[in-house]
Protein backbone atom coordinates (compact mmCIF):
# COMPACT_ATOMS: atom_id res chain seq x y z
CA UNK A 1 0.00 0.00 0.00
CA UNK A 2 1.27 3.30 -1.22
CA UNK A 3 1.38 6.83 0.73
CA UNK A 4 -1.67 7.94 -1.41
CA UNK A 5 -3.85 5.10 -0.87
CA UNK A 6 -3.73 6.14 3.02
CA UNK A 7 -3.91 9.51 2.33
CA UNK A 8 -6.92 8.99 0.97
CA UNK A 9 -8.92 7.37 3.69
CA UNK A 10 -7.41 9.75 6.14
CA UNK A 11 -8.95 12.41 3.99
CA UNK A 12 -12.15 10.11 4.85
CA UNK A 13 -11.79 10.10 8.67
CA UNK A 14 -11.52 13.55 8.32
CA UNK A 15 -14.77 13.57 6.35
CA UNK A 16 -16.56 11.42 8.45
CA UNK A 17 -15.46 13.55 11.73
CA UNK A 18 -16.15 16.88 10.02
CA UNK A 19 -19.71 14.78 9.13
CA UNK A 20 -19.39 15.65 5.70
CA UNK A 21 -18.60 11.64 4.24
CA UNK A 22 -20.96 10.03 2.08
CA UNK A 23 -22.77 6.45 3.20
CA UNK A 24 -20.93 4.96 0.37
CA UNK A 25 -17.40 6.24 1.15
CA UNK A 26 -18.01 5.67 4.88
CA UNK A 27 -18.48 1.94 4.23
CA UNK A 28 -15.63 2.09 2.45
CA UNK A 29 -13.65 3.22 5.17
CA UNK A 30 -14.99 1.14 7.79
CA UNK A 31 -13.69 -1.88 5.77
CA UNK A 32 -10.16 -0.59 5.46
CA UNK A 33 -10.51 0.65 9.33
CA UNK A 34 -11.02 -3.32 9.97
CA UNK A 35 -7.78 -4.57 8.38
CA UNK A 36 -5.14 -1.04 8.36
CA UNK A 37 -3.29 -0.18 11.38
CA UNK A 38 -1.64 3.16 10.39
CA UNK A 39 -5.34 4.81 9.36
CA UNK A 40 -6.70 2.82 12.55
CA UNK A 41 -4.01 5.01 14.86
CA UNK A 42 -4.28 8.57 12.45
CA UNK A 43 -8.39 7.73 13.75
CA UNK A 44 -7.19 7.63 17.10
CA UNK A 45 -5.40 10.28 17.42
CA UNK A 46 -8.33 12.48 15.78
CA UNK A 47 -10.66 11.33 18.39
CA UNK A 48 -7.72 12.21 21.50
CA UNK A 49 -7.95 15.86 19.66
CA UNK A 50 -11.90 16.03 19.47
CA UNK A 51 -12.12 14.40 22.98
CA UNK A 52 -9.60 17.24 24.29
CA UNK A 53 -11.30 20.22 22.95
CA UNK A 54 -14.37 18.92 24.93
CA UNK A 55 -12.18 19.02 27.92
CA UNK A 56 -12.45 22.11 28.68
CA UNK A 57 -14.35 24.12 31.09
CA UNK A 58 -14.71 27.94 31.33
CA UNK A 59 -15.69 29.49 34.67
CA UNK A 60 -18.36 32.27 34.67
CA UNK A 61 -18.79 35.41 36.91
CA UNK A 62 -21.58 33.83 38.93
CA UNK A 63 -22.89 37.12 38.81
CA UNK A 64 -22.76 37.75 35.29
CA UNK A 65 -26.46 35.79 35.01
CA UNK A 66 -28.13 38.40 37.44
CA UNK A 67 -25.93 41.58 35.91
CA UNK A 68 -27.33 40.36 32.21
CA UNK A 69 -31.17 39.80 33.30
CA UNK A 70 -30.90 42.93 35.01
CA UNK A 71 -29.66 45.07 32.30
CA UNK A 72 -32.22 43.49 29.80
CA UNK A 73 -35.42 44.05 31.89
CA UNK A 74 -33.86 47.89 32.36
CA UNK A 75 -34.05 47.52 28.50
CA UNK A 76 -37.71 46.28 28.15
CA UNK A 77 -38.67 48.68 30.74
CA UNK A 78 -37.52 51.91 28.41
CA UNK A 79 -38.69 49.80 25.43
CA UNK A 80 -42.52 49.54 26.68
CA UNK A 81 -42.35 52.82 28.04
CA UNK A 82 -41.44 54.55 25.13
CA UNK A 83 -43.50 52.76 22.98
CA UNK A 84 -47.35 53.81 23.93
CA UNK A 85 -45.53 57.39 24.25
CA UNK A 86 -44.65 57.11 20.20
CA UNK A 87 -47.88 55.37 19.54
CA UNK A 88 -49.82 57.92 20.92
CA UNK A 89 -47.38 60.43 18.87
CA UNK A 90 -48.09 58.99 15.87
CA UNK A 91 -51.88 58.44 16.12
CA UNK A 92 -52.24 62.33 16.73
CA UNK A 93 -50.32 63.43 13.64
CA UNK A 94 -52.17 60.88 12.10
CA UNK A 95 -55.52 62.25 13.01
CA UNK A 96 -53.83 65.97 13.25
CA UNK A 97 -53.34 65.24 8.64
CA UNK A 98 -56.88 63.70 8.24
CA UNK A 99 -58.07 66.84 9.77
CA UNK A 100 -56.20 68.93 8.17
CA UNK A 101 -56.91 67.13 4.85
CA UNK A 102 -60.26 66.97 5.49
CA UNK A 103 -60.48 71.02 6.22
CA UNK A 104 -58.28 71.67 2.66
CA UNK A 105 -60.54 69.60 0.63
CA UNK A 106 -63.76 71.48 2.51
CA UNK A 107 -62.43 74.56 1.60
CA UNK A 108 -61.04 74.07 -2.23
CA UNK A 109 -65.09 72.95 -2.49
CA UNK A 110 -66.35 76.23 -0.96
CA UNK A 111 -64.31 78.24 -3.09
CA UNK A 112 -65.27 76.14 -6.00
CA UNK A 113 -68.81 76.24 -5.37
CA UNK A 114 -68.26 79.95 -5.10
CA UNK A 115 -67.10 80.40 -8.35
CA UNK A 116 -69.49 77.97 -9.71
CA UNK A 117 -72.35 80.27 -8.12
CA UNK A 118 -70.83 83.03 -9.27
CA UNK A 119 -70.95 81.76 -12.63
CA UNK A 120 -74.26 80.71 -12.91
CA UNK A 121 -75.89 83.78 -11.46
CA UNK A 122 -74.02 86.22 -13.69
CA UNK A 123 -74.36 84.43 -16.78
CA UNK A 124 -77.02 82.30 -17.19
CA UNK A 125 -79.37 84.42 -14.39
CA UNK A 126 -78.12 87.99 -15.66
CA UNK A 127 -77.74 88.57 -11.91
CA UNK A 128 -75.97 92.36 -10.83
CA UNK A 129 -72.43 90.90 -10.58
CA UNK A 130 -71.34 93.23 -7.96
CA UNK A 131 -74.18 91.92 -6.06
CA UNK A 132 -73.59 88.62 -6.45
CA UNK A 133 -69.66 89.16 -5.57
CA UNK A 134 -70.43 91.05 -2.84
CA UNK A 135 -73.26 88.13 -1.74
CA UNK A 136 -70.84 85.53 -2.24
CA UNK A 137 -68.19 86.82 -0.44
CA UNK A 138 -70.41 87.59 2.60
CA UNK A 139 -72.59 84.69 2.80
CA UNK A 140 -70.63 81.71 1.51
CA UNK A 141 -67.01 81.99 1.24
CA UNK A 142 -65.93 84.58 4.35
CA UNK A 143 -67.74 82.22 6.90
CA UNK A 144 -66.43 78.71 5.49
CA UNK A 145 -63.00 80.56 4.92
CA UNK A 146 -63.05 81.57 8.92
CA UNK A 147 -64.59 78.80 9.88
CA UNK A 148 -61.83 76.81 8.48
CA UNK A 149 -59.16 78.76 9.74
CA UNK A 150 -60.55 78.21 13.47
CA UNK A 151 -61.09 74.79 13.23
CA UNK A 152 -57.77 74.35 12.01
CA UNK A 153 -56.20 76.77 15.13
CA UNK A 154 -58.30 74.61 17.60
CA UNK A 155 -56.25 71.72 19.27
CA UNK A 156 -57.64 68.07 17.69
CA UNK A 157 -58.26 66.92 21.77
CA UNK A 158 -61.06 69.90 21.78
CA UNK A 159 -62.37 69.06 18.45
CA UNK A 160 -63.58 65.71 20.52
CA UNK A 161 -61.66 63.71 17.67
CA UNK A 162 -58.23 62.32 19.43
CA UNK B 1 -48.22 22.43 17.54
CA UNK B 2 -45.95 25.27 18.06
CA UNK B 3 -42.76 23.73 18.18
CA UNK B 4 -39.54 24.92 20.56
CA UNK B 5 -37.69 27.11 18.15
CA UNK B 6 -41.56 29.06 17.16
CA UNK B 7 -41.84 29.37 20.78
CA UNK B 8 -38.51 31.01 20.86
CA UNK B 9 -39.31 33.40 18.01
CA UNK B 10 -42.34 34.67 19.02
CA UNK B 11 -41.37 35.51 22.46
CA UNK B 12 -38.46 37.33 20.89
CA UNK B 13 -41.27 39.22 18.42
CA UNK B 14 -42.74 40.53 21.79
CA UNK B 15 -39.94 41.06 23.27
CA UNK B 16 -40.64 38.77 26.42
CA UNK B 17 -38.48 39.01 29.23
CA UNK B 18 -39.49 35.80 30.35
CA UNK B 19 -38.58 34.21 27.19
CA UNK B 20 -35.16 35.56 27.54
CA UNK B 21 -34.81 35.11 31.12
CA UNK B 22 -34.93 31.58 29.94
CA UNK B 23 -32.49 31.65 26.72
CA UNK B 24 -29.78 33.13 29.03
CA UNK B 25 -30.08 30.74 31.45
CA UNK B 26 -30.19 28.20 28.96
CA UNK B 27 -27.32 29.14 26.55
CA UNK B 28 -25.73 31.47 28.47
CA UNK B 29 -22.36 29.50 29.10
CA UNK B 30 -22.15 27.67 25.73
CA UNK B 31 -22.34 31.91 24.85
CA UNK B 32 -19.29 32.14 26.72
CA UNK B 33 -17.98 29.31 25.45
CA UNK B 34 -18.04 29.84 22.20
CA UNK B 35 -16.41 33.92 22.44
CA UNK B 36 -13.44 32.21 24.29
CA UNK B 37 -12.57 30.13 21.18
CA UNK B 38 -13.38 32.91 19.08
CA UNK B 39 -11.41 35.51 21.07
CA UNK B 40 -9.12 33.22 21.94
CA UNK B 41 -9.61 34.99 25.37
CA UNK B 42 -11.24 35.01 28.47
CA UNK B 43 -11.38 38.98 29.49
CA UNK B 44 -13.81 41.26 27.61
CA UNK B 45 -15.95 38.69 26.94
CA UNK B 46 -19.04 39.07 29.52
CA UNK B 47 -19.30 42.54 28.20
CA UNK B 48 -20.04 40.90 24.69
CA UNK B 49 -22.25 38.44 26.62
CA UNK B 50 -24.71 41.15 27.81
CA UNK B 51 -24.20 43.01 24.61
CA UNK B 52 -25.15 39.85 23.01
CA UNK B 53 -28.37 39.55 25.10
CA UNK B 54 -29.05 43.00 24.76
CA UNK B 55 -28.68 43.14 20.51
CA UNK B 56 -31.16 40.06 21.11
CA UNK B 57 -33.73 41.82 23.14
CA UNK B 58 -33.85 44.80 20.59
CA UNK B 59 -33.85 43.15 16.88
CA UNK B 60 -34.88 39.47 18.33
CA UNK B 61 -37.78 39.67 15.30
CA UNK B 62 -35.14 38.66 13.02
CA UNK B 63 -35.24 35.20 14.27
CA UNK B 64 -37.70 33.11 12.10
CA UNK B 65 -38.46 29.95 14.52
CA UNK B 66 -37.39 27.73 11.77
CA UNK B 67 -34.03 26.90 12.56
CA UNK B 68 -31.88 25.85 15.72
CA UNK B 69 -31.60 28.77 18.12
CA UNK B 70 -28.01 28.35 18.97
CA UNK B 71 -26.22 29.01 15.30
CA UNK B 72 -28.29 32.30 15.47
CA UNK B 73 -27.28 33.17 18.70
CA UNK B 74 -23.81 32.36 17.67
CA UNK B 75 -24.00 34.25 14.71
CA UNK B 76 -25.19 37.53 16.44
CA UNK B 77 -22.32 37.28 19.12
CA UNK B 78 -19.43 36.92 16.40
CA UNK B 79 -20.97 40.32 14.64
CA UNK B 80 -20.78 42.06 18.13
CA UNK B 81 -17.39 40.48 18.62
CA UNK B 82 -16.43 41.71 15.23
CA UNK B 83 -17.54 45.27 15.84
CA UNK B 84 -15.61 45.12 19.45
CA UNK B 85 -12.48 44.34 17.51
CA UNK B 86 -12.85 47.05 15.27
CA UNK B 87 -13.22 49.17 17.78
CA UNK B 88 -10.44 48.43 20.03
CA UNK B 89 -7.02 48.08 19.90
CA UNK B 90 -6.62 45.45 22.08
CA UNK B 91 -8.01 43.17 19.40
CA UNK B 92 -7.38 43.21 15.48
CA UNK B 93 -8.77 42.17 12.24
CA UNK B 94 -7.68 40.33 9.36
CA UNK B 95 -10.15 41.67 6.89
CA UNK B 96 -8.29 39.78 3.97
CA UNK B 97 -9.93 36.56 4.70
CA UNK B 98 -13.44 36.63 5.24
CA UNK B 99 -13.55 38.62 8.49
CA UNK B 100 -11.10 35.97 10.14
CA UNK B 101 -10.78 36.83 13.82
CA UNK B 102 -7.10 36.92 15.20
CA UNK B 103 -6.79 37.60 18.66
CA UNK B 104 -3.62 39.05 20.37
CA UNK B 105 -3.58 38.54 24.18
CA UNK B 106 -0.63 39.69 25.77
CA UNK B 107 2.33 36.89 26.09
CA UNK B 108 2.43 37.47 29.79
CA UNK B 109 -1.16 36.55 30.65
CA UNK B 110 -2.25 32.78 30.90
CA UNK B 111 -3.86 31.14 28.01
CA UNK B 112 -8.23 30.92 29.32
CA UNK B 113 -7.57 26.93 27.43
CA UNK B 114 -4.67 26.60 30.10
CA UNK B 115 -7.06 27.39 32.98
CA UNK B 116 -9.95 25.57 31.74
CA UNK B 117 -8.26 22.67 30.97
CA UNK B 118 -9.71 19.58 33.07
CA UNK B 119 -8.93 16.19 31.14
CA UNK B 120 -5.22 15.67 30.52
CA UNK B 121 -5.70 15.98 26.87
CA UNK B 122 -7.08 19.44 27.18
CA UNK B 123 -4.15 20.12 28.71
CA UNK B 124 -1.80 18.84 26.37
CA UNK B 125 -4.16 20.68 23.63
CA UNK B 126 -4.35 23.76 25.61
CA UNK B 127 -1.01 25.81 24.18
CA UNK B 128 -1.67 24.61 20.66
CA UNK B 129 -5.34 25.97 20.59
CA UNK B 130 -4.12 29.02 21.57
CA UNK B 131 -1.97 29.34 18.99
CA UNK B 132 -4.01 28.21 16.40
CA UNK B 133 -5.39 30.28 13.96
CA UNK B 134 -8.68 31.56 15.35
CA UNK B 135 -10.77 30.82 12.17
CA UNK B 136 -9.73 26.91 12.72
CA UNK B 137 -10.11 27.18 16.08
CA UNK B 138 -13.75 28.48 15.63
CA UNK B 139 -14.56 26.00 13.49
CA UNK B 140 -13.86 23.38 15.66
CA UNK B 141 -15.08 24.20 18.36
CA UNK B 142 -18.39 24.93 17.18
CA UNK B 143 -18.18 21.67 15.59
CA UNK B 144 -16.91 19.39 18.32
CA UNK B 145 -17.98 21.57 21.70
CA UNK B 146 -21.08 23.07 20.38
CA UNK B 147 -22.31 20.20 17.80
CA UNK B 148 -23.40 22.68 14.91
CA UNK B 149 -23.14 21.12 11.60
CA UNK B 150 -21.49 22.36 8.82
CA UNK B 151 -24.08 24.18 7.61
CA UNK B 152 -24.99 26.01 10.28
CA UNK B 153 -21.03 26.70 10.91
CA UNK B 154 -20.78 27.85 7.28
CA UNK B 155 -24.45 30.32 8.46
CA UNK B 156 -22.51 31.80 11.52
CA UNK B 157 -18.98 32.55 9.67
CA UNK B 158 -20.29 33.43 6.37
CA UNK B 159 -18.36 31.21 4.83
CA UNK B 160 -18.81 28.33 1.87
CA UNK B 161 -19.25 24.96 3.73
CA UNK B 162 -16.06 23.64 1.79
CA UNK B 163 -14.36 26.26 3.38
CA UNK B 164 -15.63 25.42 7.09
CA UNK B 165 -14.63 21.53 6.38
CA UNK B 166 -11.36 22.78 4.43
CA UNK B 167 -10.52 24.57 8.19
CA UNK B 168 -11.54 21.60 10.06
CA UNK B 169 -9.75 19.29 8.29
CA UNK B 170 -6.71 21.48 8.97
CA UNK B 171 -7.10 22.28 12.67
CA UNK B 172 -7.16 18.58 12.91
CA UNK B 173 -4.03 18.06 10.78
CA UNK B 174 -2.58 20.90 13.32
CA UNK B 175 -3.32 19.36 16.56
CA UNK B 176 -3.38 16.00 15.93
CA UNK B 177 0.47 14.79 16.29
CA UNK B 178 0.47 15.56 19.53
CA UNK B 179 -1.51 12.31 19.53
CA UNK B 180 0.41 10.02 17.08
CA UNK B 181 1.94 7.35 17.78
CA UNK B 182 0.57 7.01 20.95
CA UNK B 183 -1.82 4.19 22.42
CA UNK B 184 -5.09 5.35 22.30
Amino acid sequence: MNLNFHESFQRMVDESLAGTISAEKQQSLREHLSTCVPCQEYLSASNRVIAGLSGFSFEVDPTLNAKVLAALRLQAQQVSSAQPRRLQLMRRHIVEYKVGAAFSVALLLSIVGSAFVYEVATLLLHFDTAQVRTDVLIFWLLPSFCATLCLLATPSEKRGIA
Amino acid sequence: MESDTERIALGLRQKDVAVLEKLVEQYQYRLVRYLVSLLGRRDGVDDLVQETWLRILERGESYDGRSRFEPWLFRVARNIALDAMRKRPMFSLNSNEEDVVRSSPGSSEPSPYTLAARTQDAERLAHSLQALEPAFREALMLRFQEDLSLQEISAIVGAPVSTVASRIYRGLATLRPQFEGEPA
